[in-house]
């Protein structure tokens, strides 16, 4: 359908009128915007919905994680307690890492690039929206089965790393693990197709102007962390759905020994995705980090090109930390020196991005909102597990604090220090753009001062137990040790990050019932997505804005320039070259679609099933063939519209 | 709210491209090293455990078959003659001759995926007696997924030309599925180097 409004062609240099903009602001909405009613809800394919519903599912699964958390603090809190049994101990703590590390910190690291780096870049929407789709729906399948799997007794019990030979078929009969390598299964998928479009958006569809070195330090974090999913996620899709479960599906031998297998394969497939996994939760926080600073001290970051630099030097290193994570296995001495060399060596690119933001901070005089808090926060804290990061580097100290509360202390104080607190900042600080309100001060520094009184009031005291030689994943000790004071004080602490969070809930749902009033840059930020409404319309900007500069509401003072001539009667997106961004092609985006949602109901048949019969795995890619048929076809509809350039016609940019 | 300037106009610019300068194409090329990558693990693995024996293959364990291997790959390189050709097609916006070489291209490529059951066979053992064993399937196991769903695609391209009226940018997505198929028959070559020749050297 052609309207009257497509493909008009305005005046260069006019300023646009309103009318103009009203009526193509209308037609837009059209297009883009979705339609009331369940089925729509199923179908949508906009990446802020879908990115909203990942980052509330993922938060769900925080506090889930977090309930596990609390219970397995309350059997704690006192020696010889007898609240929680072993068996329900085990699955518990194994439940709330797979939670907290699967379902909770990677997902809702890449929710909010999928929400924010189309806003953040200039685009209508991600290149791939179905693709987003699919992604968000296999994640609900990894929460549905592993939440119900652990109604019914069936919850994974073997740790999050899931080490064999405890986790093979030998130790472990029965369905738990293979619950646990199917929901690792599920997340791999669903973090590789966010990668995927994450990548991609940032390389071919940034807005005109916005070069490589004017790309946002938070887009520049995604896309690293993108590049690190697709080279780390592999890993553990292989160790886990490949070897794992066919060892314990159709008898296969990766992991058994008697037949040529090897167990420390086990741990290098993990590792080799565990480590990087840490940074892909802990780089887009730091990305989170520069534009919060930034706004609140008024300055532009010192050392951008520093910064990009250290995101890609970090997610290098962290590909050669993993065996540090096997020291107390039988590695050569030369592997060993290797790993403690690399693993010290990576303390100095974040070095080099936190002095950066002091130096940011240094001369400014930052407004304490809460969203800076949690960053200050976030430097004290993560600052402590850093540097017990480097401890736990060296193999003569790793080799006494293995398997001890005092990794479980480490490894909370970086989570949390490095990801939970710059993630709190973050939502307090995009809130508004997301929904159009800004969260209450009073409340967030309650929720700012508890959260971080708890953090270090449950965590500090576990590196003395460890120290002590209390073990990790234990459900209970004896009175004799001396533990049950230290232990008693963290799950104090448990309780007063409980309350936080709860307070933090409290002012969301308040909040929410507030009208629409925080205005388009409530923060007076300086990034693109700032220009836009808040919340964003369906299709994010009326026009390709053009970039001029890294900071552009700060540095455009009279008008904001862009590029019009887009058709308006179907989801045009703007594609660019690489390098310089400069306008290369209009890309038809898809309409909404059932068939994501189908693929990934097939693909809970495919590895659900397959726990139970490999009959399903055929089934699954039989039912699979219809989705992707349905895909394609409503992908690929005549517009009568098309404008052609083959290579010879229109040679590529630079 | 700052006004808007117009600074230029985006409306001549083609809705269709070709190669890098398409979304698709990137997207491709993201699951092509993702399954390269993956592939590469596997075969990282294979040869980890190759260090636990003495001999590769295990002791009473045959080699694998090299005559129905060697064929299949013969002919997946020679599947990449018709893939060269849909992709010239797709290029040239040659409806006529694009749907003739994706038939060609259906059938170039359903045959190995056929040959390939007994391909897996030609590996002379079960994946249940060893870990070479487990290892060798789970290999060319995980080359036959992608394998499939390349056929999936091609076949269901060439169906959707013959049923439907198809829109220009589908000549693009003609041209990358090619370029998957350059990248599925490339890794096997790969794949049969280390899994079928590689245990008479090793």
């Amino acid at each position: 359908m052609t309207g009257p409004n497509t493909n008009r062609t305005l005046p260069v240099e006019a300023t646009v009128a309103e009318d103009d903009i009203e009526r193509d602001a209308r037609a837009l909405e059209t297009v883009w915007g979705e339609r009331p009613g369940f089925w729509s809800w199923l179908t949508t394919v906009d990446h802020k919905t879908l990115g909203k519903r990942l980052i509330v599912t993922a938060f769900l699964m925080f506090i889930a994680g977090g309930i596990e958390a609390a219970l397995m603090r309350a059997q704690l809190s006192r020696p010889e307690n007898s609240l929680i049994g072993p068996d329900r101990y085990n699955q518990l703590f194994t439940t709330h890492g797979t939670t907290m590390m699967f379902l909770f910190a990677v997902p809702i690291m890449t929710a909010m690039g999928l929400y924010f780096v189309p806003l953040m870049i200039g685009a209508r929407s991600l290149a791939f929206p179905r693709l987003n789709a699919f992604g968000y729906w296999n994640f609900v399948v990894a929460v549905v089965f592993l939440y119900v799997s652990l109604f019914v007794n069936t919850g994974p019990d073997v740790g999050w790393f899931a080490y064999v030979p405890l986790s093979g078929p030998q130790y472990s009969p029965g369905h738990r693990v293979d619950v646990w390598a199917q929901v690792v299964t599920f997340t791999e998928i669903s973090a590789l197709c966010g990668a995927v479009n994450v990548i991609v958006t940032a390389f071919k569809m940034r807005a005109p102007g916005m070069t490589v070195n004017r790309i946002p330090i938070f887009v520049w974090a995604q896309l690293v962390v993108a590049f690190m999913i697709v080279f780390a996620m592999p890993a553990v899709a292989t160790g886990s759905t490949l070897m794992l479960a066919t060892d314990r599906a159709v008898s296969m031998h990766w992991f058994n020994p008697s037949e040529g297998g090897d167990a420390l394969l086990w741990q290098h497939v993990f590792w080799f995705f565990g480590h990087p996994e840490v940074y892909i939760i802990f780089l887009p926080a730091l990305g989170m980090i520069t534009p919060i600073i930034e706004t609140f001290c008024r300055r532009k970051v010192f050392g951008y090109t520093p910064i990009v630099m250290a995101n890609i030097t970090t997610a290098f290193f962290a590909f050669g930390l993993w065996v540090h994570h096997m020291f107390a296995t039988p590695i050569p001495e030369l592997g060993q020196s290797l790993f403690t060399a690399a693993s010290i060596l990576i303390a100095i690119p974040t070095g080099i991005q936190i002095f950066c933001w002091l130096a940011t901070m240094w001369i400014s005089r930052p407004q304490l909102t809460v969203p800076i808090l949690f960053v200050l926060g976030f430097l004290f804290t993560f600052v402590n597990g850093g540097i017990t990061g480097v401890m736990l580097a060296s193999v003569a100290f790793d080799k006494q604090a293995h398997d001890t509360f005092f990794v479980v202390a480490h490894l909370h104080y970086v989570l949390l220090g490095g990801g939970v607190m710059p993630l709190f900042g973050a939502f307090y600080f995009w809130f508004p753009k997301m929904t159009g309100r800004k969260l209450s001060e009073t409340l967030g520094k309650w929720h700012f001062w508890l959260f971080v009184i708890g953090v270090n009031v449950t965590f500090f005291p576990m590196h003395i137990l460890g120290l002590e030689g209390m073990p990790r994943r234990v459900y209970t000790y004896l009175a004799d040790t001396g533990w049950g004071p230290l232990n008693l004080v963290a799950s104090i602490g448990a309780a007063t990050i409980a309350i936080s969070v709860l307070l933090f809930v409290i002012n969301v749902i308040v909040t929410m019932r507030r009208p629409v009033n925080a205005g388009a840059n409530p923060w007076n930020s300086s990034g693109l997505e700032w220009s836009v409404a808040s919340p964003p319309p369906s299709y994010n900007f009326l026009y390709a804005p053009l970039v001029e500069s890294r900071h552009p509401l700060w540095d455009i003072s009279v008008d904001l320039p862009v590029l019009t001539g887009f058709r308006t009667d179907r989801r045009e997106v703007l594609v660019t070259t690489t390098f310089s961004a400069q306008p290369d092609s209009r890309h038809e985006g898809p309409t909404p679609s059932i068939w994501p949602l189908y693929l990934a109901l097939c693909m809970g048949v495919v590895f659900i099933g397959s726990i139970f019969s490999p009959w399903f795995v055929l089934g699954g890619v039989g039912l699979s063939v219809i989705g992707l048929a349905g895909w394609g076809w409503t992908g690929s509809k005549p517009s009568g519209h098309e404008r052609v350039s083959t290579p010879a016609a229109m040679p590529e940019r630079a | 709210m700052k006004s808007l300037r117009v600074a230029g106009t985006v409306g001549d610019l083609p809705t269709v491209t070709f190669g890098s300068r398409s979304l698709m194409w990137w997207g491709t090329l993201g699951f092509m090293v993702i399954e390269g990558w993956t592939t590469a693990i596997i075969l990282a693995a294979y040869l980890y455990i190759r260090q636990n024996y003495e001999t590769w293959p295990p002791l009473r364990t045959p080699y694998p078959s090299l005559l129905i291997p060697t064929i299949n790959l013969a002919l997946l390189l020679l599947s990449i003659i018709p893939a060269v050709f849909v992709a010239r097609a797709a290029k040239r916006l040659d409806e006529r001759r694009l749907k003739r070489w994706l038939v060609v291209l259906s059938v170039a490529c359903l045959i190995p995926l056929v040959i390939r059951w007994w391909e897996l066979w030609a590996l002379n053992t079960r994946w249940d007696t060893t870990a070479y064993g487990s290892a060798a399937w789970t290999i060319v196991g995980f080359h036959t997924s992608l394998l499939l769903l390349d056929v999936i695609d091609t076949l269901g391209l060439t169906l959707f030309y013959f049923i439907k009226p198809m829109p220009v940018k589908s000549f693009s997505d003609a041209s990358d599925n090619s370029f998957y198929w350059y990248f599925t028959v490339g890794g096997w070559v790969v794949i049969y180097l280390i899994v079928y020749v590689g245990p008479r050297i090793l």
